[in-house]
């Protein structure tokens, strides 16, 4: 597989000769593969955004290289690069129409007037807006402008189309509509996408891979359902969806299972990470969705602890349950409400405590 | 009860800008009722007006009595009008050249530092603009700041002669008004998102490309009320023309005044008042109605 962009030992320092310099990126190296839908995700001031800025040509490297396509780009204007943005809050030129807009780069690139116009057409047909090419930006809605931008960054036919979270000034009903056409868009015109965003929903739902990013550093580059079940450090697990971290200690190994002590005198059997030994302290992480609730009595072939309901918060289709487990450890678990609308549990409520031992795993790091 | 006070919105509304009209009409109508009714009078010889009513000051305008007493074509005060439209277009581009990059660097500046030099740019009008044109007439003068040095070091020979010429007027026009440019052009190109900058990078424009697509077009209304804000007053000037022009290179505000201060003649100076107001007035009706074009075509649907 052609890899589109190379990031090599990439760091970036703002204000490096004042008193404060900020570290945005500490040697950051990735490869996006051609074709690919690679979302770079991570909470505000991870340095997602300075990356793509980085690849975009706003903002100068202070260290590394970044490769497109094997050319080295990272000294290159933004002007320079084959690459194109969709800004998170779009940047739409005022002063021009929509097909305006969305020909600014063809024009650039001095493209015969006729191809200029076939190309307009032909994006604006595929974001569907090719009835609103007279309008003016701040005559549209956001969604719309939303759209005009990925047809403008897309006119130009760019070897990778950047996207810097386009979809987070939308709202919910839109946004959840935009990443299917997105993905779609991606998949119909076969342009590697680089996506940044906060939201890991989003990340999860549109990705082929994902980089999992924090304070300047990629913590792991997986597909979606190696990220949420085999993330490699509690900064993964805990970003990524909602999670039950246990602290204990590793006591004893039995082929891909570990037993744990957790507290002084608890003992429990969780999924081996590997790179591990006897004694360590480790972090064990059990997702919400993988607990069965049940009422105590009723028996299960899991392995099922007595557990009590300390608090519940109401969510419409289910109920998140912390669970006591009378043992120093408290876990978050989910219930669906009963056909009828009622909620299973109330709190202080007894329960069996129902999880598989593959499903509490060791974090690795 | 107050009967007298109005009843309906609009009256209310009329009631609250009164005080606005009073001064308005006080201060400008009134004035210029004057200017127009003395442009149709006869002079007095001794300064003032006779309650003659007369043509004459307009006819001045463009003939002259010749030795037989036959009126003839006369280009004397044409010439000096179409002077004036000429040196104060030059000084209102070379406010423009200045002023733009000058308004544009400020725009870079971190926020804290853009009201400094802002300041910084008004601190001239704290001093008499007499006493800043005398100024220019030492760094431009005979054996003036520029000069001296020059000839001291061998590099001329002679005086520049730099003084009393078309070129010292528009000095003096540009630097008198070069902050009436900057300030509207600062102005509208603060409000630029300059992400938009970014943008038109980001799709292959290059660095002049972002100014004329982008950054020029943005900041058209700001140039053009700049470039009225220092036109305007370009052509009614008078202290840089007499102190710079040595008063024989004469504008039309130089005329103007001189009509009312040594020539006694103030119907004809009245009379080339109007002719001003009405370029003026021609002038910014243009500019209002392409600027309402402009905001129809903007407009929000």
């Amino acid at each position: 597989m052609t890899v589109a962009i190379d990031i090599r030992g990439v760091t970036k320092v703002y204000n490096p000769d004042s008193k404060h310099p900020v570290q945005a990126l500490d040697n950051v190296s990735l490869s996006i593969d051609d074709n690919e839908f690679f979302t770079l995700l991570g909470p505000s001031g991870c340095g997602k955004t300075t990356l793509l800025r980085l690849i975009a040509g706003f903002e100068e490297v202070s260290g590394g290289e970044i490769m497109l396509f094997d050319e080295e780009i990272e000294n290159l204007e933004p002007n320079r690069r084959p690459v194109n943005t969709v800004f998170q809050h779009y940047a739409l030129f005022p002063h021009m129409t929509v097909a305006q807009n969305v020909g600014f780069g063809l024009e650039r690139l001095k493209k015969p007037k006729s191809e200029i116009d076939a190309t307009v057409e032909r994006v604006l047909t595929l974001v569907k807006m090719m009835h609103l090419g007279d309008r003016r930006p701040n005559q549209l809605s956001g969604g719309q402008q939303q759209r005009v931008a990925l047809a403008r960054a897309l006119a130009p036919s760019p070897k990778v189309l950047l996207l810097d979270e386009p979809l987070s000034a939308l709202d919910l009903k839109l946004r959840q509509a935009m990443r299917e056409e997105l993905k779609q868009l991606q998949k119909e015109t076969g342009i590697t996408f680089v996506f940044v965003t906060h939201d890991q929903e989003e990340a999860l739902a549109m990705s082929d891979r994902i980089a999992v990013m924090s304070d300047g550093e990629v913590q792991q580059i997986g597909g979606p359902t190696d990220i949420y079940e085999h993330p490699v450090n509690r900064f993964v697990a805990d970003f990524i969806g909602d999670t039950n971290f246990i602290d204990g200690e590793i006591v004893e190994f039995n082929g891909d299972l570990v037993t744990c002590r957790i507290g002084p005198n608890s003992l429990y059997e969780a999924m081996n990470s590997g790179g591990h030994s006897v004694g360590d302290k480790v972090t064990l992480f059990l997702r919400p969705e993988k607990i069965t609730l049940a009422a105590a009595g009723d028996s299960n072939d899991m392995q099922t602890r007595p557990g009590k309901v300390a608090n519940m918060v109401y969510l419409g289709n289910q109920a998140a349950y912390t669970v006591d487990m009378g043992d120093g450890v408290e876990l978050t678990a989910q219930a669906r409400p009963r056909e009828d609308g009622k909620l299973p549990f109330g709190i202080g409520d007894n329960l069996v405590v129902g999880f598989s031992a593959r499903a509490l795993r060791v974090l690795a790091q | 009860m107050n009967l007298w006070l109005p009843k309906t919105a609009a009256g209310k509304r009329w009631l609250g800008l009164a005080p606005s009209y009073f001064v308005i009409g006080i201060f400008m109508l009134v004035p210029m009722i004057i200017m127009g009714v003395f442009s149709f009078l006869e002079p007095n010889p001794y300064g003032g007006v006779k309650p003659v009513g007369s043509v004459a000051a307009y006819v001045k305008l463009f003939f002259e009595y010749d030795l037989e007493d036959q009126l003839v074509f006369n280009p004397g005060y044409i010439n000096i009008i179409f002077r004036s439209f000429q040196l104060s277009t030059g000084a209102t581009l070379l406010c423009l050249i200045i002023g733009f990059p000058v308004a544009y660097y400020i725009t870079l500046l971190p926020e804290n530092r853009r009201n400094l030099y802002i300041y910084l740019i008004t601190i001239p009008f704290w001093t008499n603009l007499l006493i800043r044109t005398f100024a220019w007439i030492i760094i431009l003068g005979r054996g003036g700041v520029i000069e001296t040095p020059l000839l001291a070091a061998g590099i001329i020979e002679d005086s520049l002669r730099m003084m009393y010429t078309d070129g010292a007027i528009a000095i003096g026009l540009t630097y008198s008004y070069l902050p009436l440019m900057v300030l509207p052009i600062y102005a509208s190109l603060e409000k630029i998102d300059f992400r938009l900058l970014e943008a038109a990078s980001d799709l292959y424009a290059t660095r002049l490309e972002v100014m004329t697509k982008v950054v020029i077009p943005l900041c058209k209304p700001g140039i053009i009320a700049g470039c009225i804000l220092v036109f305007i007053p370009c052509l009614g000037a008078f202290i840089a023309p007499n102190l710079l022009g040595g008063g024989k290179k004469l504008m039309l505000g130089s005329l103007v005044q001189f009509q009312f201060a040594s020539a006694r003649n103030w119907p004809f100076g009245a009379a080339l008042s109007m002719l001003l107001l009405s370029a003026v007035v021609i002038m910014l009706i243009f500019y209002a109605r392409s600027a309402r074009k402009r905001a129809d075509m903007e407009g929000s649907g």
